[in-house]
């Protein structure tokens, strides 16, 4: 419980208006996307500006507060939300677009800046951010920053890290530091490298220097239809091998693709057993010879049918399906559980074919939508959480899901991160030595642990927290994959 | 606990066979570094080795100094004390190549000119292209963070590095990262070891992110009569949705070392793509080249870029880093200091980047480099987070100063945390990292 002059000092820091203190008012912050996983701050801090963000930091520090940082609140890990407690510190207030060098091709700005809204700022300029989750209307740069978020398009353009320049934060040892510049390399070890995908456990990120790319010259967007997700993942090998790196390569299985016809109405053929949204983009001359050899290899794999976009408009709709997935979901299933493993894309028919055998074992509905170029799996088991054994089904098919896709050779998330939802997996991938190392590096950031703790690491069965039953896990409507 | 130098010596010799240690003092003067003559040369054969190589370093506090092929032993500061040459050059194996995936994982001590030959066939290769040095190690590359131009297009160790097995100070082998392409499981501990200089941890196996071979490739060399004007080209370029593999500027003094045809600046630009793509991009590059008063030569093939290393030889060396639309000012800025100091400068630059190889040759005594060469080139990039490292000099000119160049306090207290966390008897290449770490 935090006392009255503990919240007097906060309110003093980022004035009254930036405190919430009510329990209703910290109701609101007491999950993010993943529903289930549940903690209530015991205060939100809204700061607008890093200064503040040092003395919350540093207020809480003296005191021995724990603090979890918050972005949009659109993660699907459970990692904005206050197990324990504490000032959840929300960047939402912090939204200026502090400098866009285009000279430079980088944009300085705060964390609470949408994701979408940084790419429209610079679009007319013939600009954008590559990064595209499908929560990007909504997410945070500074989000983007603590997940190291990918998206469809980090198949060609890379993950977050790649296009982050520089950070300021606030480690959680109270320091307000500005990791890089505009400058492309930094003496020193790469603390900007360290911090993107932290989490929030290392620090708080109070300001981004982003990097920004040119738009392509042309863009060419197609669909392909299979009888089944293997043929699609076959076809998905063979533009690899065919040396083709396309921006973006995503599959969706029959019940995706149904609950995303019925949802959202994007074209895609209802009743094929699998789609493939290919997406190339780069000088128009190299797109025309890639479509070329994208369609040819499309057909010798048993391509049903291929469609190509004619216009913006009917790409738009055939991304909306996609990046719109998650929300029609609801149409196929009350509950679902969520992976985001990911696999080599050489086992990507292998994967799915064990996924779908794991799924038929405990009988229950598997859906597939992923990022097969870069063998990024999202396998939503569906269950219905009134049916007796069906959420223990769902749960024992998703450690098995996991199992077996680290099990090829793979990594236990791509882009969503770790949080709570993932923490006790890393023991899948990596041994004691490994885990121990991450932990050591945490502390030299964070020495008194206050930093979004039981996040990202899992904890030490010593400390006397149960690794055993992995938690029912939820997502509701409007949540993306 | 061996306590004698001669103890040491057997136990070492235990660890990786009589044949793989060098005690002899004759030829130990050759792996000296900066002047410092080990006192063994280890050369491992398995990453167990070198496991109990260090456990045995840390329980004597033993100074490790990890080495590749040995070409960039250099770089750094002075070192502390050299005990154990660490010779990593017999790791070399191929762990796992995985074509369909487009990666590779390797043993450090594999060269860049063997690992090119063992994807070619497949149509694929890494792309890492250090000026000087094919021939290096991987794990040379990747622990100094050494590149060239291809970074433009394909991105440094920083972006290729998916996964790293190292060996901490106190012989524990751990691994970071991950096999696959993507991962965001836990920390970036590859992001961490690159351009670690071996401080944090010694690199033993990389798993690296391949490309595709494109299918062709077109080679431009574009004169200027100014600097400026060779700018406002890049400038042109960089605004544009044109692809370039490469973009290299030059200055007057590297275009006679090459000896083309002499011009004050000058921009070496590679496409590659499909032959269409190709022919476009170099339409578009022709008229910008009109537009800024550029005279364009078509290069028969990709051979100027296997050349430009030797510009770099036996000359004072030093990497300047600036903001990328400020890399033709800085070349000016540097011929300009030359002149006035009567010094030749060669410089080469990663222009899309911002990052200017300078090789200088004259005669100043190790204060006059010191006053009014580095510390003015120090003044310049500093407001723009940039930086000026001294990659090879004379030792009475590395005594005299940090390579590396300041770092904000702040920061740099972070990085001294670190290195204290993972190295805390200061047994990995002690005294050469920033801040003589």
């Amino acid at each position: 419980m935090l006392t009255p002059e503990f919240l007097r000092e906060l309110a003093r820091i980022v004035g009254p208006a930036g405190v919430v203190a009510t329990p209703e008012g910290r109701l609101t912050y007491e999950c993010d996307m993943h529903t289930f996983y549940k903690g209530a701050p015991d205060a939100v801090a809204l700061p607008t500006s890093a200064e503040q963000v040092g003395e919350v930091v540093r207020l809480c520090l003296r005191e021995g507060i724990p603090v979890v940082p918050r972005g949009s609140g659109t993660g699907v890990i459970g990692g904005a939300m206050a197990p324990r407690g504490g000032v959840m510190v929300s960047t939402t207030r912090m939204t200026r677009t502090f400098e866009v060098d285009l000279l430079n091709r980088c944009a300085t700005v705060e964390p609470g800046v949408i994701n979408l809204q940084l790419t429209h700022a610079v679009k007319d300029r013939g600009y954008f951010f590559a990064p595209d989750p499908s929560s990007q209307m909504v997410c945070s740069i500074g989000g983007n920053c603590a997940t190291n978020a990918g998206g469809p398009h980090c198949l060609k353009y890379g993950i977050t890290v790649n296009h982050v320049l520089g950070l300021q934060v606030v480690t959680g040892a109270g320091e307000l530091l500005w990791l890089g510049s505009k400058a492309r390399e930094r003496v020193g070890y790469d603390l900007t490298g360290v911090m993107v995908g932290s989490e929030g456990t290392l620090g708080i990120v109070t300001a981004v220097r982003v990097r920004l790319l040119h738009l392509p010259e042309a863009v060419k967007t197609i669909l392909a239809v299979f009888s089944s997700v293997e043929d699609a993942s076959e076809t998905v090998s063979a533009i690899i091998a065919a040396g083709i790196i396309a921006a973006a390569l995503e599959c969706l299985d029959e019940p995706a693709i149904r609950a995303v016809e019925e949802g959202i109405g994007a074209g895609y053929p209802k009743g094929a057993g699998a789609v493939l949204l290919i997406e190339l983009d780069g000088p128009r001359a190299e797109i025309e010879a890639q479509a070329e050899k994208i369609v040819e290899i499309c057909r010798s794999h048993l391509a049903l049918e291929i469609r190509v976009a004619q216009d913006e408009a009917e790409r738009e709709l055939l991304w909306k399906g996609r990046k719109g997935f998650a929300g029609a979901i609801g149409r196929l299933t009350r509950n679902w559980l969520l992976q985001d493993a990911v696999v080599p894309r050489s086992k990507l028919p292998q994967a799915i074919r064990a996924l779908n055998a794991i799924s038929a074992r405990h009988r229950l509905l598997v859906a597939h939508v992923f990022h097969a170029g870069d063998g990024n799996l999202h396998p939503i088991i569906c269950y219905d959480a009134e049916q007796p054994g069906e959420l223990e089904r769902a749960m024992q098919a998703n450690e098995e899901l996991l199992r077996a896709c680290i099990a090829m050779g793979g990594s236990v998330t791509g882009e969503h991160g770790v949080g709570v939802d993932k923490a006790a997996n890393l023991r899948l991938q990596y041994g004691e030595a490994d885990l121990a190392f991450m932990a050591r590096l945490r502390q030299v950031f964070d020495p008194t642990g206050i930093m979004n703790p039981g996040k990202l690491l899992p904890s030490h069965p010593a400390c006397g927290e149960t690794l055993s039953a992995v938690p029912p896990q939820s997502l509701p409507q409007g949540a993306w994959v | 606990m061996a306590v004698t130098a001669a103890a040491l010596g057997d136990t070492l010799e235990s660890v990786v066979g009589r044949n793989y240690l060098i005690s002899d003092p004759l030829r130990l003067t050759s792996y000296a570094v900066d002047g410092s003559v080990p006192r063994w040369v280890a050369a491992p054969g398995h990453v167990e080795e070198v496991g109990a190589l260090l456990r045995l370093a840390f329980d004597e506090r033993l100074a490790v100094v990890p080495r590749g092929t040995g070409e960039r032993m250099e770089l750094g500061n002075l070192p502390g004390r050299v005990d154990l040459v660490l010779d990593c050059s017999r790791l070399s194996a191929e762990v796992a190549y995985e074509p369909d995936d487009l990666t590779i994982t390797v043993r450090a001590g594999l060269s860049l000119e063997a690992l090119s030959a063992r994807l070619a066939p497949r149509r694929q290769f890494l792309p890492l292209d250090p000026l000087v040095g094919s021939s290096r190690s991987l794990g040379g590359v990747v622990a100094t963070n050494d590149s060239g131009p291809l970074r433009l297009r394909y991105g440094t160790a920083r972006d290729l590095l998916l996964g790293v097995r190292f060996v901490q100070a106190d012989g524990t082998v751990t691994f970071g990262g991950a096999r696959v392409v993507k991962s965001v499981t836990g920390y970036d501990i590859p992001k961490l070891l690159v351009g670690s200089l071996g401080t944090l941890g010694i690199l033993v196996e990389l798993t690296l992110r391949l490309h595709p071979m494109v299918e062709a490739e077109a080679h431009w060399l574009v004169s200027f009569p100014s600097a400026e004007r060779a700018g406002a080209f890049l400038a042109g370029i960089v605004d544009s949705a044109l692809q370039p593999s490469r973009l290299e500027l030059l200055n007057g003094e590297a275009l006679i070392g090459l000896a083309l045809p002499h011009a004050p600046a000058a921009v070496a630009v590679t496409v590659g793509s499909v032959p269409p793509a190709v022919r476009s991009q170099g339409e578009a590059l022709l008229t910008l080249a009109a537009r800024d008063g550029g005279e364009v030569r078509a290069l028969p093939d990709g051979g100027l870029w296997r050349r430009l290393g030797r510009l770099l030889a036996g000359a004072l060396l030093v990497k300047v880093v600036t903001a990328p639309a400020l890399t033709a000012e800085m070349l000016s800025s540097v011929d300009e200091l030359a002149r006035g100091l009567g010094l030749r400068a060669r410089v080469l630059a990663e222009a899309g980047d911002g990052v200017l190889h300078v090789a200088l040759t004259g005669d100043l005594s190790p204060e006059q480099w010191e006053r009014s060469v580095i510390l003015p080139l120090r003044d310049w990039v500093g407001p723009e987070g940039g930086s000026v490292v001294v990659e090879a000099a004379p030792q009475p000119l590395k005594a005299r100063l940090d390579v590396w160049g300041p770092i904000e306090p702040g920061v740099l207290a972070v990085m001294r945390r670190l290195k204290a966390e993972f190295d805390p008897r200061g047994i990995l290449n002690p005294g050469r990292f920033v801040d003589r770490m």
